[in-house]
Formats: C-alpha cells, structure tokens, sequence
C-alpha cells in the first residue's frame, strides 16, 4: 500500500513538473542571459558575489531602457563548485530558458566543460574569473573579462627580475586552478630569465592554518614570497608571516584588488606589491560602480564582482547591436562580443584578442599601509618587460 | 636540515593547531561517548555559536578600544553564545535524533548529515557567505623567545582546551549529573529502570557539547575568521582527532587533537611530504590507528558478547 | 525540459551504478562504507588519462576502471573490513578523502586542480554518442544499468549473496556455520567498488572533463542517502532511490524555479526531507525492517564507555 502512495507521488511529482513547464511558452517579452557559479557550497562567496554584479549591470540596463524597451533577465544557476551541476544548469539555462548567452562560470573546471557545451550549442561565455591558460582555446565562443593566468604570470615574473631586482623567490600557494595556474606560469617567466623558485609550498583550499608552511618559508631566505590567491586566504597568510616574523616581503596578484583584503588583513597589507589589471585613466567607472555595488548588496566588490560586471555589460552593449542590427540570435551576439571595442569598464579597458582572451596592460600596485599606490602599467614586447604609458 | 629554533617554531604551530582540533574533538567525543553516535552536524553548530559570538562581540564592544572592556566583553560574548548553542542544540537534538534513538545506526548518522546542510545553508542564506572578521580583543603581538614566535592566541587556545578537557572530565567523573551520564552510555534501559531521567541525560550532553562547539568556535575564529562552510573540514579533521584518541575518551580526544596537529605540522615540516598532502597524513593515522588499535589509542577495547 | 528530464535520467543511471555497488556493500553486507566517492574518482581518472594520453578507447578503459577500482577496494577493505559500523565509516570516509588529495596534488598524472579536459567522446562503430544528444547518450548509460542490475540481482540470490546477508544479519553466527566471512566482505566491497569505477567512467565521457573537486565526500553520503531512501537491500528499489534523490536535486532546475529561489533552499529542502525521512520511513521507500543493519550490533557497542 505505501509502496504505491509513494509511486504515485513521484509521477505526480513528474506530472506537475511537466505541467509547469508547458506554462512558460515564450513571446519576446525580455531577452535572457544567463549566469552560472558557486551559490552554495565552498565557494559560494565567489559565485555569489559575480551574480550579484551581474544582476546589478542588467537592473541599471533595465533602468536606462533596456533594448528597445525590452527588458533583459539575468538566469542564476548554482554550479556548487562542480561540473556535474555546472552542466546540468547549461542544460537548463539552454534548452528551457534558451539564453542567448552566458556569464561565467566563476571557476575554471567548471567553466570548461561548459565551455565545451556551449561551443557546441553555439551560445556565447564570458566569464569574469576562470583564468586558466587553455580556457579559451575551447573555441569562439569563449570570451573573458579577466586576464589569462599566462599573461599575468608572465608580466609579474619579468617585474620581479627585471625591476624589482629579486633573484630567489620564494612560493605559497594553493592547490586549485587560479592559484597553480598563476604560480606556473610566474615560475616560468622568472626562472627562463635566471632567477630561482628556492621554494614552492602549497595548501589545500579550506585551509586557514599556513604557520608550518610560513615557517618553512621564513628558512630560506627568500628575497620576497609570491602568494597567489584569493583575498581570504592573502589576508590570513599576511596576518600568520607577521607573527611569525617573517620579513621578507610579499608580491601577490589580481586577488589582491579586492578593497576586502584591507579590512580582513588591516596594517599587514603594508609594502606588497601585486600585480593586476592596469587602471582606467581618470575613471570614475569604479568609484561609481563600487559604491552602488556596496549600497545594493551590503559590501564591497571583489575583483569577482569587477569582472562580473563587466562581462555582464560587454554582453549587454554588443546584444544591443545585434538587436539594432536585426539579428538576435546567439551566433550575432558572439560576432557582436568579438567586435567590442574599447569599452570602458570598471576594471578597465576592454578589448579581445582573436581568440576570446582579454587584452589588457597589466598593472603594478604598491601598497601603502592600506592604500594602493598605481606604479603604472606593463606589457611584455619581444621577451621584455616595457612600461606602457 | 632543520635548525634548533625552527624545530620548536613547527613544535609550537603543531601544538596549536592540536589545541584547536582538541577543542573541537572534546564535543564529539563527549556525545559519542553517550549516544554511541557521529554529530555529523558538531561543525555547524561550532559555525553558528562563532557567528552569535561575533555579533554580540561586536554589538557589546562597540568602539572601544583594546582594553579590559574588550577582554570582558569577548567573555559575555561567549557566555551568550554558549547559552544559545546549547539551546540549538538541544532543539536539534530533540527534532532530528531522539525520535531515532530506537532506529538502526544509519538513521540518526543520516538525519545528522541532513541537520548539517540544514545549518551551514540556513547560515549562508542569513548572514552571507562572506568571511567576517572576529577582532582580538587582546594584543595579540606575538612573544620572541629565542627566534621562536608564540602569539598570545596560541597560548590562550592551548590553555581554553586543556581546561575545558580538565573540567570535563571531574565534571562526568565527580558529579552527580556525570555519573549519570555514564551509566546512560553504558545501558540506556537499565538506566531507566535505575530512576534515571535518560531524556534530560542526553539533552544535557548536547548542551554541554553545543556549548563547547561555541567558545571552541569563538576561539577559532580569532584566527580563522567566521563564515558558513567553517565548521566542515574542521570538524572532520576535530573527528578524526577524536576517533585517533579513543572516541568517547575525554583525554583521548585532547590527545588525539595535539597528536593530529604535531604529525601534520612534522609530517611536511620534516619529512618532506607536500605540504598540500596535510589531510592525507591525518587521515593515513586515522586508518592506521584503526587498524592497530581499533578503539582508538586511550580507548578501552570491547569484547563482543556472542 | 525534455532534455533537462533526460539529464536528470542520464544522472539516475550513473548514480545508480553507484547505489547499486553501495547496495551490496551496505544493504547486503551490512557494511557502512562512505567511499564511494573515491572509487567514483578513480574510475573517472583511468577512463580520462587512458583516453586522452594513450588513446585508449572508451570500452577498454571500462574493464581497467572497474579493475582499478576493485584493487583499491581491496587494498582498503582488507585491512579495514573487521572495522564494524561507525568506525568502517570514518576509515572508508578517510580514504575518499585521501583519494581527492592524491588527484589533486600529483600533478603529473591528474593534471592536479586544473585536471583532464578534452576527453574523447564514445565512439560505437564509428556512430559518436555525443553526451549533448542525450538519447543515444542515455540508452547506453542504461543498458550498463541493466546488465548491472541483472549482475546484481543474481549475485544476490547467489550462495555469495546467502553468505553475504547472514554476514549482516549475525557476523558471528555466520562464521560458525563455516562461512568465510572475510573472503565474502573483501569480495562485496571489491564488487561494489567495481560498479562505481564504472559509473566513474561513464561520468568521464559526460562530461568530457574531469577535476578532482567533483568528488568530494557528499557524492558518497548522497550515494548512501540513495541507498537508504529506496530500501537496503533491495536492488530495484535503490535505482528507485536513486531516482528520487536526483529528481529532488534538479526539481527546482526542472521546472525553471531554481533561478527565482535562494540557492540555498534546494540544500535546506534536502536537508529537510532527509531528517524526515529518516523520522518516518527509515527503512526506506521500499523496503522491510529486516534489512536493517546492526541491528543487533547497537548492544555490544554500548559498552563502550566514557572514561
């Protein structure tokens, strides 16, 4: 007997799914987009804070008008950090909502086998975080506002030889892809020129605790340490090495933009250096977009939030031109996002290479007790480092 | 090789990061030790108490400035929160467990599991899943003893966790309630018949473990910073501790905890072993110890009756 | 909609390899193991490199990722298999563990965080079933389904599958009736590992990449869950557990309220129905009380005590 109630209740279950799916027959009564990240699990924060920025882009797009007077729909999915649910919302955000394109996902592992799925559905990605190298080699369908691991690393590996004059370096970073990634391809660069990695150590995500790894550190004497990672985690390793006593100093990434890190780490933030997106001359484009993120949401943007935001609103400009153009189907979009030009973001100046990475100078911050101070911007031309005015 | 002052640098941060497994295991030993059964749902609970911890920190600190009123503030924080945790998790307790105290052992293992994502998401969805700060409210500059550094911090959680361990046990050894507490964990029936009020027993241990999984978290979080996912990993590594030293043994799991954080900090400090693999060293001893000593290294062995 | 059902199908029947193997280890046996996620991860990792670095095809990595998995089962259940209940449980829940640490710090062979991307899609007579077609996709996924079912039950009503329920039901009793209690429990967990290696590597050419951070110990306590919701012991039942789980997980993407809803509802509702469910129907959907395990076990391990 209640084997058979509980059969009933999973096909009325089925049943009253299918039924809500016949309701949402569509007319074009709003252009969708969809978003796919960490909502829930260890990640969440990143996840979370990348939608956020990109509902935040389409309510001021909204508010400006929208396309023609047609409303844009930003679709969250939660990936939980993992491609399982990573492809089961592209599934979703595909063949139900039928987006016309995609921002993130937030982490790389995920957004390549999305990336392999919406190449093959043919619907655009940008996402605004997933630095690993061979990302967009995906395809052309794959775009993103936030620089390669490659480019960084390679940059902030001739700044430390070239400029900063360091020779033995020192590593702390953590085992997932943005950190490594960064990690490999600095040690690359700096060790093609002639300078050392004397030490490498590493953690798993989650970790909090990194005093045997500082300590480790703190031996050898390093002219500086590298720490590649997420804000978090940057704060704690800044906050442990000067209890420790380490005193050598510490050169970071993009993660370090994140006005976060100075309310988490406070005073020891004093004398890194990182290197990250170089800055928009007199823009006010961050300012604006900081404050209004914070009086949305509650805190400050993270560099997640930055890139989000952004890649939410190349996408929006260039589905505006397809739309003028007449054609708003994905494969327009994608030949709209290719054709961005110049756009002037809150991280910055957007272009793309041909293949869908984001061209941008890279910057040299130096920070002042709590204050970034901007060094200026740097390419690397022909194997040398060259500052870009 | 390893230098004289280093040495005792990876002793210290070893030490330390026991204290804090300890403080964590000394919960889960003490309900295992009376309800044969794993609070998956342990880290949540520590996650929420740190959280009511740091906003009445916060609320009651204000603006001051370091001092004793912080000191004295971070106390009533404390005390507040370890007041509501213990309510949490007697409620939990209530809801989620003592209507499957009769069931099979997967039952309660299971319900605990889904309590834990009940939490952790009910927390992300309340406060966000941003880190928060929870401030010192001490100076917490470090000592330089002989180019071994040792932070107040350090020293406070090794000696919260010796005296909660200490206390614990004269607690379940000298009184009356802890005497009933052992019998509960021995028979629950014969207890019953023995005119103890088993239903009270039990709530009372997850009072007294939800009430350590707060302080402990508060600790914690000094260091760690608060936010939802905190008490996971934690608190499984704080179970292994506890399985390490003999589950259901109080000293066990202060052993256990210190023993944990000295093979991990020694393991990669010493032997070379990368120092991402730290969860591998401990949970290689967890299947280890299993395997030679299956009742964990203070636990008593039992012998099945046929 | 149609083809997101078609997913949350395709997922019933890799998971149900899972549930099934979980299913002889724990509804059989009585054996609570929480690795599952490990073997998973090591069925997924052999079909990945072998496909990607040695061109081997999809079919013959199926048999080396069930054999690998197996020889981990072993290695693992040898030792600890005279381990009961709880504590079975947190030494096989430490070896998930260890699995995703090694995946992600041996960087040379997995790739370490970043993983294996490009992984070949299963060719079949020169016919590709490209996972984003779904259906050809899906018959294959559920004809491994059957032959594991048909595999399973017939195990079950074997003599090893005799000997394996009077292992659960009195370990004792059944090594005095000359039943090589050992031999039968390392072959239950090498079994049951076997079916997960291969659900590990049909989620290889799904998703066509893998990375270590998929397999983390909740795949295992969802297997479990899967298990325990459809009713120890009975195969047909935990496909339906199977099912049941992984509907409740995509509900909310099915019928499009996942993006108007918190995240964080779908976990709490999960979290909800597995507290009651437990409540009310701990032996599962289908399922009797006699497929409990250890029963009798809670006794003897009262008298552990608090020192």
């Amino acid at each position: 007997m209640k084997k058979r109630t509980f059969l009933v209740l999973v096909v009325a279950l089925i049943a009253s799914a299918m039924a809500f799916a016949g309701g949402d027959k569509e007319e074009k009564s709003s252009y969708k987009l969809g978003f796919i990240g960490p909502l829930t699990g260890d990640n969440a924060n990143y996840g979370t804070m990348s939608r956020d920025a990109a509902y935040l882009a389409a309510e001021h797009f909204n508010a400006a008008g929208g396309i023609n007077g047609i409303p844009v729909e930003i679709i969250a999915e939660d990936s939980e950090g993992t491609v399982e649910k990573g492809l089961s919302a592209i599934e979703k955000l595909a063949n139900t909502d039928k987006i016309s394109g995609l921002i993130g996902p937030v982490f790389t592992s995920t957004t390549i086998a999305v990336g392999d799925r919406v190449q093959n559905e043919g619907i655009p990605l940008i996402t605004g975080s997933a630095t690993f190298s061979d990302l967009t080699n995906i395809g052309d369908m794959v775009f993103r506002t936030v620089v390669s691991d490659g480019l960084q690393g390679e940059v902030a590996g001739h700044y430390f030889y070239e400029v900063l004059g360091y020779r033995n370096l020192a590593v702390l970073y953590a085992k997932n892809d943005y950190s490594q990634g960064l990690y490999e391809s600095m040690s690359a660069t700096f060790e093609s020129l002639g300078g050392t990695i004397i030490d490498a150590e590493s953690f798993m995500v989650g970790d909090k605790d990194f005093k045997t790894q500082l300590t480790k550190i703190k031996q050898v004497n390093a002219d500086a340490i590298y720490i590649p990672n997420y804000t978090v985690e940057m704060a704690q390793i800044l906050e442990q090495a000067s209890q420790l006593g380490v005193d050598a100093p510490f050169l970071s990434c993009d993660g370090f933009s994140d006005p976060e890190i100075y309310n988490l780490a406070g005073n020891f933030t004093d004398g890194v250096v990182y290197v990250a997106p170089a800055q928009v001359e007199k823009s006010d484009l961050y300012t604006e977009f900081a404050k209004d993120y914070t009086e949305h949401f509650g805190i400050a943007p993270d560099s997640f939030a930055t890139n989000a935001y952004d890649a939410t609103n190349v996408m929006l400009q260039a589905l505006t031109r397809a739309v003028a153009n007449g054609d708003d189907s994905r494969q327009a979009l994608r030949d709209e996002i290719a054709k961005t030009k110049d756009f002037k973001g809150a991280s910055g100046i957007v272009n793309f290479a041909p293949n869908g990475d984001l061209i941008a100078n890279q910057g040299v911050y130096k920070v002042e007790g709590t204050t970034p101070v901007y060094i200026g911007a740097f390419a690397v031309v022909d194997g040398k480092l060259s500052k870009v005015e | 090789m390893v230098s004289v002052s280093e040495f005792f640098q990876h002793l210290m941060n070893g030490l330390t990061l026991g204290g804090i497994y300890a403080l964590i295991a000394l919960g889960y030993t003490m309900v295992y030790g009376i309800l044969k059964f794993i609070n998956f749902a342990h880290g949540d609970i520590l996650m929420f108490g740190a959280y009511i911890g740091l906003f009445c920190f916060d609320a009651l600190r204000g603006n001051a400035p370091l001092g004793t009123w912080t000191f004295i503030s971070f106390f009533i924080a404390m005390l507040i929160s370890m007041v509501v945790t213990a309510g949490l998790g007697v409620a939990t307790e209530r809801i989620a467990y003592r209507p499957l105290r009769k069931a099979n052992r997967l039952a309660p293992l299971l319900s605990a599991i889904g309590v834990s994502f009940i939490l952790s998401n009910s927390a992300a969805w309340i406060w966000g899943t941003q880190s928060r700060k929870l401030n010192y409210p001490f100076d917490n500059t470090p000592f330089n003893i002989k180019g071994v550094v040792i932070t107040p911090h350090q020293v406070m959680v090794l000696i919260v966790s010796l005296i909660m361990m200490v206390s614990l046990i004269l607690f379940v050894n000298k009184t009356r309630m802890g005497k009933a507490m052992r019998a509960v964990s021995l028979d629950q029936d014969t207890s019953r018949l023995m005119g103890i009020n088993v239903n009270q027993v039990i709530s009372m241990t997850f009072a007294i473990g939800s009430a350590l999984a707060a302080s402990g978290g508060m600790l914690i979080a000094l260091d760690y910073k608060v936010y939802p996912s905190m008490g996971m990993m934690l608190g499984l590594k704080a179970f292994v501790a506890a399985v390490v030293g003999g589950i259901g043994n109080i000293g066990g799991a202060m052993l256990g905890g210190i023993l944990l954080g000295l093979l991990e900090t020694f393991g990669v400090a010493i032997f070379g072993i990368p120092t991402a693999m730290k969860d591998t060293i401990s949970f290689a001893i967890l299947i280890l110890v299993l395997l030679l000593k299956p009742e964990g290294l203070l636990g008593k062995a039992v012998k099945e009756k046929v | 909609m149609f083809n997101f059902f078609l997913l949350i199908l395709i997922y019933t029947g890799i998971y149900s390899l899972m549930s099934m193997g979980q299913n002889l280890m724990t509804g059989y046996t009585g054996m609570l193991s929480l690795c599952q996620a490990g073997f998973f991860a090591i069925g997924s990792y052999v079909t990945a490199i072998l496909t990607t670095r040695y061109g081997f095809s999809f079919w013959a990595t199926i048999p080396l990722s069930a054999m690998m998995a197996a020889v981990f089962g072993i290695l693992i259940g040898l030792p600890t298999l005279r381990l009961k209940g709880d504590y079975l449980a947190i030494a096989t829940l430490g070896f998930g563990e260890i699995v995703r640490n090694v995946l992600n710090n041996w960087d040379s062979l997995t790739g370490g965080p970043m993983g294996i991307q490009r992984i070949p899609m299963v060719k079949f007579f020169g016919f590709t079933i490209n996972p984003y077609k779904k259906i050809a996709f899906l018959v294959m996924v559920w004809i491994f389904v059957l032959v594991f079912y048909i595999m399973f039950e017939r195990l079950g009503r074997s003599r090893m599958g005799r000997a394996l329920q009077a292992i659960r039901d009195d370990e004792i009793a059944a090594e005095a009736m000359g039943i090589n209690t050992t031999k039968y429990k390392v072959w239950a967990f090498a079994i049951g590992a076997a079916a997960a290696g291969v659900a590990g590597s049909l989620q290889t050419v799904y998703s066509l990449s893998v990375t270590p951070a998929s397999y983390t110990f909740m795949v295992s306590v969802l297997v479990l869950c899967m298990v325990v919701l459809g009713g120890m012991g009975n195969f047909a039942a935990v496909i339906l557990g199977t099912f049941i789980i992984q509907l409740i997980s995509y509900f909310p993407q099915l019928v499009g309220l996942s993006s108007v809803i918190p995240a964080q509802f779908k976990q709490i509702l999960f979290g909800l129905i597995l507290v009651c469910m437990m409540i009310w129907r701990p032996q599962g959907i289908i399922g009797t009380r006699s497929y409990m395990v250890g029963k009798n076990r809670v006794k003897m391990e009262a008298a552990d005590e608090l020192a």
